[in-house]
């Protein structure tokens, strides 16, 4: 009876389970891999064969800008993220279920929230008549408006406010996996809460900060819609850069490597925090 | 009179409408291994928390040698604790688990050095400095989780039910290994447990707690021997409970009437009670003899199983009126009754080793 | 310590008032959105001279902003429903199977995610350019299905890992066909995941900009590009009436998922 039953189960799964993967296989194939591949052989056959896009690309004061602005947007912007979503984090961590249910409403929704809503809202309140330079020129703190729109200040702002969730949510987790009990112990060895903070909570969170850093790190260096809203021209950052390559100048050629520069300092930074994920279960787990 | 030490001063500690302790007073003199023993939510981790400064007691004062520790944050209480759950920082090597506490002290390197390698050898890890908690064994945690409690020589360890997640074999090895560390170091042990043959082994005294209160403290042998109340016997060593009624008593002895109206004369009964009034008899399972010695009562019962165990025989029996007794009487290679096939048969009793108590409102 | 709520002292007021600073940063430009969406300022003056619904009756008179919500709905749909039944099939195959290559496969269907839009959007566009998709349905489907993907995959395979496959053979030792065991014992149970499933990769089309951009055409507007357009051009109140709606559907969204998750799990 149980030989039965196994003969009538076994040689169904595995090919019933690999036929599955065809349609996702087929979508990820044709429409993902396919294009991006033609893109990438573009970057160096447009419009003539050879690496001159890439040189241009690497050559070029103006183009040199961009990449280094890219990284200084995205570095501010996670530092900002991680120095914010931490307490924010800690709190979420070990408050009582329901002030921590409304907070998390509070995260989904801004989360949930359309993205151009959200750049919308921003671009709505940094403007130089906006709310913000209204209230502080009422309020007699400043004279003239702050420029707080059209630049990095914007940027950080609105890419700070749409990362936040990534780093908080993922950050709980790893918060909430550390035993109070831990930093009991570390009271009564005799450590202060800034010595236990620094030695033992920090250090235990650390798995986490490094990986959701890196995470909005990666997602940041290739952001389009709230850069190029609150951003200005003289602080571009790549993605827009290539989107204008494409759109108005038509220059295949030269979007294309970009994009491929883009999409390789991406993958690397992506397998490194995959890496990063593999190491602190590996610790954990064992 | 022992020198003052630690004390408990009418410790209470209420949740909301929930009173989890009940004016706990207790002295605990110097190098004292004491054990607060007692079923889950007695009462005994919430006094030992007041101790280690987790939780603020509703009223009532915890002293350390005539000084308040309530108003100490729990990191400048110089205690030392160990806890249920292995809480060895896990990104630290056993050996800076066991610095931890003498680094956070800011202690020279030297004496820190010093230190780690003493406790290493103390709990028998010297092999193990350089290895992360996680590739070391439950058992061994703990051993680093004691290391480190004693590693700035604390007057006081606590030990919240160190052991409950280890299995049986490696219980009974840390036991022995706790003992001696005891001895050796002289710290004053504050012991939380919910198994009575841990505090038996290792404790001077124990303390038995039972919703929020001490139900009674002494030796091993007080709560064993002279149970007083029918919680501490019934919760300490295996007990028989035999409905009664109370005759008369004096000095501490008494005589009941048994519910087949048999009675039982010179039974031990600390409590006051008035003539027929509704009583428990407690009988050990070991004070319980196949054949008729001097001076025992006997019950006439059924035997339903027996079992051999050794040095030991297990009896189950049923009275006349119902009860089931177990009853562990030492072997003797004459006996071979069979099961079931003798109704009507006889076991014996010392009335000495038999209490009786008050029956207890509902039971 | 650091870690009991109860026991942090000041620490714990500082850290919540911080707290509560970010919890206002993430609302307050939410809520102010709808404020505005109401307010008569048309230079969206805050706080406004005075209430009004005409931004609403501007939107709704306008053919081409329903014009593309309908656009956008219709392709969200049909991409919520691709993504969930590709991504239950692919689940299945990756959770249950045992074979060479099962992370790099799984990794290769998650790369969308990943992978800046932006390169995506102009590997996609030149590609249906030749195909004759640029600026179709079937192009925005497919395009928002590659995305949706992964976001529908995750919540599946979570659900599938945690389900014990135990049950799904008793059922087939029961007599139910492979197939009938899957349908009415396996998915039944993982109901949450698909439905989180479809939620996420509704949004995830429904929001998407970056393709939408390159794909529109004159005639083919989602509402994400719609909305784009207009914000390039100037800050009109109407927009802040469209949002407005937008929030409404999404706190729509988030109670429907609640009242659901709390349904299915008893």
């Amino acid at each position: 009876m149980s030989v039965e039953a196994k003969q009538g189960i076994a040689p169904l799964r595995i090919p019933a389970g690999l036929g599955g993967l065809l349609p996702a296989l087929i979508l990820i194939g044709l429409f993902f891999v396919v294009p991006v591949l033609a893109l990438l052989l573009r970057s160096v056959t447009d419009p003539a064969p050879g690496l001159q896009n890439y040189a241009a690309l690497l050559g070029d004061v103006t183009y040199a800008r961009v990449f280094f602005n890219t990284f200084l947007v995205a570095l501010v912007v996670t530092i900002v993220t991680v120095l914010v979503a931490f307490p924010v984090a800690w709190m979420l961590a070990i408050m009582p279920a329901t002030l921590a249910s409304v907070l998390f409403g509070i995260i989904i929704l801004s989360m949930w929230t359309n993205l151009l809503t959200r750049t919308y809202a921003w671009m709505v309140l940094l403007q130089r008549t906006g709310v913000i330079n209204r209230t502080l020129m009422g309020a007699g703190i400043i004279d003239q408006p702050l420029p707080l729109i059209n630049n990095l200040t914007g940027v950080t702002i609105g890419m700070v406010y749409i990362m936040l969730p990534f780093m908080i949510l993922p950050l709980v987790g790893t918060l909430r996996a550390i035993d109070p009990m831990t930093l009991r112990a570390a009271a009564l060895c005799g450590a202060s809460p800034l010595a236990a903070f620094r030695r033992i909570l920090l250090p235990l969170s650390l798995p986490g900060i490094a990986a959701g850093g890196l995470m909005v790190f990666v997602m940041s260096l290739g952001y389009f819609v709230t850069p190029a809203l609150l951003g200005g021209t003289s602080n571009m950052m790549l993605a827009e850069m290539i989107a204008q390559m494409i759109q108005s100048l038509l220059n295949w050629g030269l979007g294309s490597a970009a994009a491929f520069i883009l999409l390789v300092v991406t993958m690397a930074l992506y397998a490194l925090q995959l890496r990063l994920v593999g190491v602190r279960r590996s610790t954990g787990g064992a | 009179m022992t020198q003052l030490f630690l004390s408990i001063r009418k410790l209470r500690k209420a949740f909301g409408a929930f009173t989890a302790v009940h004016d706990v007073t207790l002295d605990i003199p110097k190098g004292e291994f004491l054990t607060f023993l007692g079923p889950s939510g007695s009462g005994k981790s919430t006094t030992l928390y007041a101790i280690a400064g987790f939780q603020d007691p509703t009223s009532g004062d915890v002293l350390l040698q005539g000084k308040s520790l309530l108003s100490v944050p729990s990191h400048k209480r110089n205690i030392g604790m160990v806890f249920q759950r292995y809480t060895l920082f896990p990104h630290l090597s056993v050996a800076e688990n066991v610095a931890f506490p003498l680094r956070v002290r800011r202690r020279p390197e030297a004496d820190v050095k010093r230190k780690v390698a003493d406790m290493l050898s103390l709990v028998r890890l010297e092999s193990f400095a350089e290895r992360l908690p996680a590739a070391l064994s439950g058992g061994q945690q703990q051993r680093v989780a004691l290391a480190r409690a004693l590693a700035y020589d604390p007057p006081i360890l606590l030990m919240d039910e160190p052991l409950s997640a280890l299995d049986k074999k490696l219980r009974e090895e840390i036991q022995a290994e706790i003992r001696r560390i005891h001895r050796e170091t002289g710290v004053t042990v504050l012991y939380v447990t919910h198994d009575q043959e841990e505090a038996l082994h290792l404790s001077d005294r124990i303390a038995l707690f039972r919703d929020g209160r001490i139900e009674q403290i002494g030796t091993g042998e007080d709560l064993y021997l002279r149970p007083a109340t029918e919680f501490v016997a019934g919760f300490i060593g295996n007990s028989n409970f035999l409905a009664a009624e109370h005759l008369e008593s004096e000095n501490g002895t008494a005589s009941v009437r048994l519910a087949d109206g048999s009675i039982v004369k010179g039974v031990k009964a600390t409590h006051k009670l008035e003539r027929g009034q509704k009583a428990r008899l407690m009988v050990r399972p070991e004070a319980f003899r196949m054949r008729p010695v001097e001076g025992n009562a006997s019950l006439t019962v059924e035997i339903v199983d027996m079992a051999f165990f050794g040095d030991r025989r297990r009896v189950v029996v049923r009275t006349g009126w119902g009860d089931e007794i177990d009853a562990r009487p030492i072997s003797d290679s004459t006996d071979r009754s069979n099961v079931g096939a003798v109704a009507g048969r006889q076991i014996f009793f010392d009335p000495a080793a038999a209490f009786l108590f008050p029956a207890e409102q509902g039971a | 310590m650091l870690l009991d709520y109860d026991r942090l002292g000041w620490l714990k007021v500082a850290l919540l008032a911080f707290t509560a600073l970010a919890a206002a940063f993430l609302l307050l430009p939410v809520i102010f959105i709808v404020l505005l969406s109401f307010g008569s300022s048309r230079w969206l003056a805050f706080p406004p001279p005075g209430w009004t619904l005409r931004w609403y009756q501007e939107l709704f008179a306008d053919p081409s902003w329903i014009e593309a919500a309908l656009t956008s709905a219709r392709i969200a749909t049909t991409t919520a429903i691709l993504a969930v039944v590709i991504g239950l099939l692919a689940s299945f195959a990756l959770v249950r199977g045992q074979f060479r290559g099962r992370e790099v496969l799984r990794g290769l269907l998650l790369t969308p995610m990943v992978l800046p839009v932006v390169v995506f959007a102009i590997a996609i566009y030149a590609f249906f350019l030749r195909l004759g998709l640029g600026g179709t349905t079937i192009g925005f489907v497919i395009a928002h299905t590659v995305l949706a993907l992964p976001f529908a995959m995750i919540p599946i395979a979570t659900a599938l890992e945690g389900f014990d496959k135990s049950i799904e053979d008793a059922a087939i030792v029961c007599g139910a066909s492979p197939l009938e065991a899957k349908l009415r014992i396996t998915l039944p149970s993982i109901r949450i995941g698909v439905f989180s499933a479809a939620i996420f990769s509704f949004l995830a089309s429904w929001d998407e900009v970056v393709v939408a951009i390159f794909m529109a055409s004159p005639t083919l507007q989602t509402l994400p590009v719609k909305i784009w357009g207009s914000l390039r051009s100037d800050l009109t109140p109407v927009i802040a009436a469209a949002s407005s709606l937008l929030v409404a559907l999404t706190l729509a969204l988030m109670i429907v998922t609640a009242l659901l998750r709390r349904k299915l799990q008893t």
